[in-house]
């Protein structure tokens, strides 16, 4: 029995992703509702508080720090120290202010 | 050619015996493959999705977005820049925007203030109304908003009404619904006022002349990140790109938020589970069978085909089973609990479902990381039994 169900199963979930990823390549987007709001972001909220914004609250939570640094206490719960991480310092643009703009 | 293919045949039927013999054994690396891929599925699923839809959201922005830096923070930009932004080579048109949160209760929602001018820039036709119709030049300044699903559902209006929303200066409001964002697009706008540029800048008192950023269309012909390069001189101004922003919210919704630790947390937990139990079967019982199965003929090769057999069956039966329950859970019931504890979404309106995302790779990376530790943690212990000579294993199990 089981043997015989781990073949239907599998099959099933097989069926279920081929469907779902068929459904994602054919899905409409609003494209035209985006372009003209044009925020980049999803109408989900992180533990960041905001998602929306381009970048800067997304990780670092700026304005709500105290004089001389940065809160990272919410983003490292999430991640890990920020500091500790490459990409906070040089990949993910906006966090070193330090860095060549552009 | 016969004989081996009845000599194999007799061989899984043993071995699907064994799983009815040692139900034990196959009850605990059930369950725990189970809750594994149940939870572990039902994250990377809706971390698929949740990357799907950034990613369309994000090849909409604008090509370039500006802000305006203060001490390393962002600030309101004075449309004076947009004279100075106009004049690089390769811009197509510069669009106000100004927008920010408002807070109804414990709720924050999101409130975008529409350039009139760029009301008729896209490229499209917004179909995803429900109701009512979108934004059009002639709104400007006359409280005029189109809202998303859950706003109209919390707030309980409808196209026609009007609602008064308290600003963060503490002054009131009042706005006319003329729009009704569909569940198509709840997704990207179930949080969202959309209004004209005027009535964000009123709400929000914004100094005169001054906006939330700036949106930067680059012709086709040209290349954003040249485009972008040729700002640099421009003082305390900050520009993404689209790339930049797509990296960004990788990096929120993508391996680094909290989904990578808790993929190798459970993991962890179920090799440790797995390995517990097989310590368990490897003991005297299974070292007995093995002298017994040795004495009857049966090879090295034989053993390892038994428990291979016995493993893989194991292993499809529950990683399939997980994930298809780790589907429903995510698809259906917006995986309660395991969402809010694991990834840290601070807020899902329960009138929205989550874009779930069963992706090929998602589904053969599941199977790399239950299958192939189970089939090792099983193999390997039946392979040490099997090479000790048959009367010594019966006789230490026997002792």
């Amino acid at each position: 029995m089981l043997p015989v169900l781990a073949i239907i199963l599998t099959a099933a979930l097989v069926s279920v992703s081929v469907y779902s990823e068929s459904q994602w390549s054919m899905r409409k987007y609003d494209r035209a509702l985006r372009e003209v709001v044009a925020l980049p972001s999803i109408a989900i909220g992180t533990n960041y508080e905001g998602t929306r914004n381009p970048l800067i609250e997304v990780f670092v939570r700026s304005l709500y720090d105290v004089p001389g640094g940065y809160d990272y206490i919410v983003s490292s719960s999430f991640i890990d120290t920020p500091t500790w991480l490459r990409d906070f310092r040089e990949t993910i643009p906006g966090f070193n202010f330090t860095a060549v703009k552009g | 050619m016969r004989c081996m293919i009845r000599k194999h045949k007799n061989l899984l039927n043993y071995s699907f015996d064994c799983l009815r013999r040692y139900r034990m054994r196959t009850a605990v690396i059930l369950i725990t493959f189970l809750v594994a891929t149940t939870m572990i599925s039902a994250v990377l699923f809706t971390k698929d999705g949740l990357e799907r839809e950034a990613e369309v959201s994000v090849q909409s922005a604008p090509d370039l977005t500006l802000q305006y830096l203060k001490g390393g923070r962002v600030e309101p930009i004075n449309t004076s820049y947009i004279s100075l932004i106009s004049g690089i080579p390769g811009v197509e048109k510069v669009l106000k925007r100004t927008w920010g949160y408002a807070g109804i209760g414990k709720y924050t929602f999101v409130v975008v203030g529409l350039d009139p001018d760029g009301l008729n820039y896209s490229r499209g036709v917004i179909t995803s109304l429900e109701d009512g119709r979108f934004l059009t030049p002639e709104d400007e300044g006359t409280g005029n908003i189109v809202i998303g699903k859950l706003l109209a559902y919390m707030l309980n209006v409808k196209v026609g009404d009007d609602i008064i929303l308290l600003s963060e200066s503490v002054e009131t409001n009042k706005f006319h619904v003329v729009g009704l964002f569909s569940d198509a697009s709840s997704i990207y706008t179930a949080d969202m006022f959309l209004m004209s540029l005027g009535d964000a800048n009123k709400f929000f008192s914004m100094p005169e002349g001054q906006v939330t950023d700036l949106c930067v269309y680059v012709s086709p012909s040209e290349n954003p990140a040249t485009v972008a390069s040729r700002m640099n001189s421009i003082p305390n101004l900050r520009v993404l790109d689209q790339d930049l922003l797509l990296r960004g919210y990788k990096a929120a919704y993508g391996a680094r938020g909290g989904i990578f630790t808790t993929l190798w947390t459970i993991l962890l937990v179920a090799v440790a589970l797995i390995a517990f139990s097989q310590a368990i079967v490897v003991g005297h019982e299974s070292q007995f069978e093995v002298g017994l199965l040795k004495t009857f003929g049966f090879s090295t090769l034989d053993i390892i085909e038994v428990r291979l057999a016995e493993s893989l069956v194991i292993g499809f039966f529950a990683t399939s089973l997980g994930m298809l329950l780790g589907f429903s859970y995510a698809a259906f019931l917006n995986a309660p609990g395991l969402v809010d504890i694991l990834l840290g979404w601070a807020y899902l309106p329960r009138e929205f479902r989550l874009p779930v995302y069963v992706s090929l790779q998602s589904v053969f990376s599941i199977y790399a990381v239950t299958v192939i530790p189970l089939l090792i943690t099983t193999v390997v212990p039946a392979w040490l039994n099997a090479i000790i000579d048959p009367e010594l294993a019966m006789r230490r199990a026997a002792a």
